[in-house]
């Protein structure tokens, strides 16, 4: 097991990576053109409304002046409101990470469910009919993009069976999952596609080490030969890969969101951005930033389980 | 010639005839239901007087009733929760008497001390960004409870239209002063959230960016010709669904009954379903380039500061080729800077149809080098927007033009354009109130935002825009508008596109749904048939 260690030193480090974040972005944003007020009012605002509005808010401030007292009220728990949608940013991101983490979980865990059986059938049929027909497929998945396979799942499946609903995130656990199966099944697919390439080669590369010619000479089955050696030392790489696209996976989910009208964080963010809405892009980057930086942590933890030595 | 007791008859035999064949009685409105409408975007604060945005606006008439409501056609006001108005013989005062016995969705009485407790939030200069609109009114005085005075600076010609405008909307004073909160804004989204309604429907929930329940007002004062109390519906369920492939998709397969923004290139696919209406509604929406007039953009001379350069690309600009390929055809050249549905619009045909060697021979009196360039912003994201400025790009080349698009978020749009760097930008715009003031007062008037920040002045078009605004005469105040138009047309501080509809397209048992073109969703009509 990983000691205390690890985790102590992640969170130590993370306050650094979080200040610096925060003020890269901070100040970013502020460099963008216009400013929420101009977002708001678009190109009718008139130059009175547009400085009364933003000094409403306070920038008329320097930015050092702004950031001091933005880390004042985040070292109070208060992530401030949201320009655009007047609601506290703590409410919203209460209101809306639960849904992106629940459909980037549910995305995660059926692109694992998919790529890794595959990905062992594939590398112990190499260059076999079987093996080539799931590459083919996975390099269509790959070049596929979300949004695409978004509408055709909307399309063929949701309303042409009517098993699923045409979008939506519904009310109630069992409903938000019923209306998460396809959006997380089109989040899936792409990245299954990557997961299943890379365990694939690492696992050919495994079948052809000497520890697996061992193992075989020692008379173990090859199904214990595949899922005991092989595909434990293969996954290391899989797991790193699948931490590193975390990120990436939340990108996904903004799109996954617009086209299945779900209501979590990727859509608020593009809104923000479009909105000029500083405190809800500060607020969504920091909890953007932890998440990611537990996931991480989370990474390391089962690599060191699947292979003690990275734990010394 | 017949006697008259074969007239008689002959009229009850007419008659006979045509109750028999004519068209059947429209079926009678069937009472409550819900109706499920799908929008692309959330509404982001539901106060009449500090909301920005169209996706507030266009809702908030289903929240709050004014003294005056605008038509249908958008053209006009009648009253609303005012009974009657008498303005005083020097037009310096208007007195309104209202409706015995109304009520807010709470129970309690609409009284005159809440109207003027209203409009003095409404036109406070420090609240939101619409207290313009009732900038003439000196002061409020109520005489009883149902009698409101307004007293004006001068006569403004604007002020019945702005009072049937969302920011004029009629609130509860004692309900709006218990809310949580200190500043206005806080007090504000504090009370949207669970507000006290006047309008036809009341908020019964609201989760931000997912859905919103409004609910029946069972106090709304209006009734229907028969004198059924209106609204029919119980509920309106709204769901927020950005995605137009998505939201069509759940029309289609019955998950919602109605929805919004359709793009115009599904318009003909749906008119063909017969499952659905697929409405165009007449709309105040205009599409147009807007120039940079200005002699210099940056440091650089600036070509459009030339008229004739500006009318020359008027006359390049194929609008009936633009219109079949942004629009699918849907949309009429504009007739004038206003689309026609704005009150007092010219209304003499199409402005610069396409004429290439008109064009060219402008072009060629500007001394325009061949060759030259010219930048184009366009929305990024906006389909609608890039084809026109990809069209425009062909339309221009012939001319020696060479247009360069810039795709850009719109706040940096909006950024450049008060810069005033830039040159041409691709722009809609739609009215909120039902008379040509604000519009032109953006579009024509320099003082405002120097004519969109395009940088055109005309003195004589400042003057009679002046005199517009306090012109007791109709008459007179449409000859200002009319020679406002025409100098403004001849000028071409823009390149005249289009006016398109707002197309919605609902449930073929939806009845009675109207977007009027001040694109106001009007629910209290609608009924859901069997």
């Amino acid at each position: 097991m990983p000691s205390g260690n690890l985790v102590l030193r992640r969170v130590v480090q993370l306050v650094p990576t979080l200040f610096f974040a925060l003020l890269l972005l901070f100040v970013m944003v502020r460099l963008l053109p216009g400013g929420p007020a101009t977002a708001a009012l678009g190109d009718r605002g008139t130059d009175a409304d547009i400085a009364r509005i933003e000094a409403s808010y306070g920038l008329n401030r320097s930015i050092a002046e702004q950031f001091l007292s933005y880390l004042w009220q985040i070292a109070h728990g208060d992530l401030g409101v949201s320009y655009s949608l007047k609601v506290p940013v703590t409410e919203l991101v209460l209101q809306r990470l639960p849904v992106t983490l629940t459909l980037t979980a549910c995305g995660s865990v059926l692109a694992l469910a998919i790529a890794v059986p595959l990905a062992a059938l594939a590398a112990s049929r190499r260059d076999r009919t079987t093996d080539l027909i799931l590459r083919g497929l996975f390099q269509l998945g790959l070049s596929s993009p979300v949004f695409y396979i978004g509408i055709l799942l909307l399309t063929l499946v949701a309303a042409k069976t009517g098993l699923f609903p045409v979008g939506g995130y519904g009310s109630g656990f069992l409903d938000n999952l019923h209306h998460l199966v396809l959006p997380s099944f089109a989040l899936a697919l792409n990245f299954a596609a990557v997961l299943f390439r890379n365990l694939r080669s690492a696992m050919i590369e495994a079948m052809d080490a000497d520890y697996v010619t061992f193992a075989i000479a020692r008379g173990l089955s090859p199904r214990v030969v595949l899922f005991g050696h092989v595909l434990r030392n293969a996954l290391i790489s899989t797991v790193t890969l699948f931490g590193l696209n975390v990120g990436w996976l939340i990108g996904g989910a903004v799109i996954t969101e617009s086209v299945f009208a779900i209501p979590g964080v990727g859509r608020l963010m593009i809104d923000s951005i479009f909105a000029r809405d500083y405190p809800v892009i500060q607020g969504l980057l920091l909890v953007l930033v932890l998440t990611v930086s537990v996931v991480f942590l989370l990474t390391d933890i089962v690599e060191g389980l699947l292979d003690p030595r990275l734990n010394r | 010639m017949p006697n008259r007791r074969n007239t008689s008859l002959l009229a009850l035999a007419v008659a006979a005839v045509l109750g028999l064949s004519g068209p059947a009685p429209a079926a009678a409105q069937q009472m409550g239901g819900t109706l499920n409408f799908g929008r692309y975007a959330d509404s982001m604060l539901l106060d009449p007087v500090m909301n920005e945005n169209n996706v507030d606006i266009w809702i908030l008439t289903n929240l709050y009733s004014g003294l005056l409501r605008p038509t249908d056609d958008g053209a006009g006001v009648v009253p609303a929760l005012a009974e009657s108005r008498s303005w005083a013989p020097d037009h310096l005062s208007v007195t309104f008497t209202l409706r015995p016995g109304i009520k807010f969705s709470d129970g309690s009485p609409i009284t005159a001390g809440d109207v003027k407790w209203s409009l003095d939030r409404a036109r406070n200069p420090d609240n939101g960004v619409w207290n313009f609109m009732l900038g003439s009114i000196a002061s409020i005085e109520t005489e009883g409870a149902d009698k409101v005075t307004l007293k004006l600076k001068n006569y403004d010609p604007t002020l019945e239209a702005a009072l049937a405008t969302f920011n004029a909307s009629i609130m509860p004073e004692a309900a709006y002063e218990a809310a949580p909160g200190t500043t206005e804004a806080e007090k504000a989204q504090a009370f949207s959230e669970h507000p006290v309604t006047s309008g036809p429907f009341t908020l019964a929930s609201w989760t931000h960016g997912t859905d919103m329940v409004l609910k029946r007002n069972p106090n709304y004062y209006a009734k229907d010709d028969k004198g059924n109390p209106l609204p029919y519906l119980d509920e309106v369920h709204f769901e927020v669904i950005p995605d137009d492939a998505t939201r069509i998709l759940k029309l289609t397969s019955g998950e919602i009954d109605g929805t919004e923004m359709v793009p115009y290139s599904r318009v003909g696919e749906l008119k063909k379903n017969p499952a659905l209406n697929m409405e165009l509604f007449p709309s105040t929406k205009i599409t147009f380039l807007n120039f940079n007039s200005r002699p210099t953009v940056g440091d650089k001379p600036n070509p459009l500061a030339d008229v004739r350069v500006r009318q020359a690309l008027n006359y390049a600009l194929n609008k009936e080729a633009l219109i079949k390929i942004v629009t699918h055809g849907v949309a009429q050249p504009m007739q004038s800077y206003m689309a026609t549905t704005t009150p007092l619009a010219m209304k003499n045909g199409p402005l610069y149809a396409y004429d290439m060697a008109k064009a060219k021979a402008l072009i060629k009196e500007a001394g325009l080098p061949a060759g030259t360039e010219l930048h184009i912003l366009s929305l990024s994201g906006n389909q609608d927007f890039m084809q026109i400025a990809t069209a425009a790009q062909q339309m221009f080349a012939p001319l020696g033009i060479k247009l360069v698009i810039e795709q850009l978020d719109k706040p940096t749009i909006a950024a450049r354009q008060k810069a005033h760097d830039f040159q041409i930008v691709v722009t809609t715009w739609t009215n909120d109130i039902a008379d040509p003031s604000q519009l032109t007062s953006y579009m024509a008037y320099y003082p405002l935002i120097q004519s969109y920040r395009g940088g055109w002045q005309n003195k004589e078009v400042d003057a009679l825009f002046e005199e517009s605004q306090k012109e007791v005469d109709p008459a007179r105040r449409a000859g200002e508008y009319a020679t406002i138009q025409k100098i403004y047309t001849e000028a071409a501080p823009i390149g005249f596109l289009y006016e398109s509809p707002y197309p919605v397209a609902l449930s073929k048992k939806v009845n009675g749904f109207v977007q009027i073109p001040l694109g106001n969703n009007i629910f209290d009509r609608t009924w859901i048939g069997k």
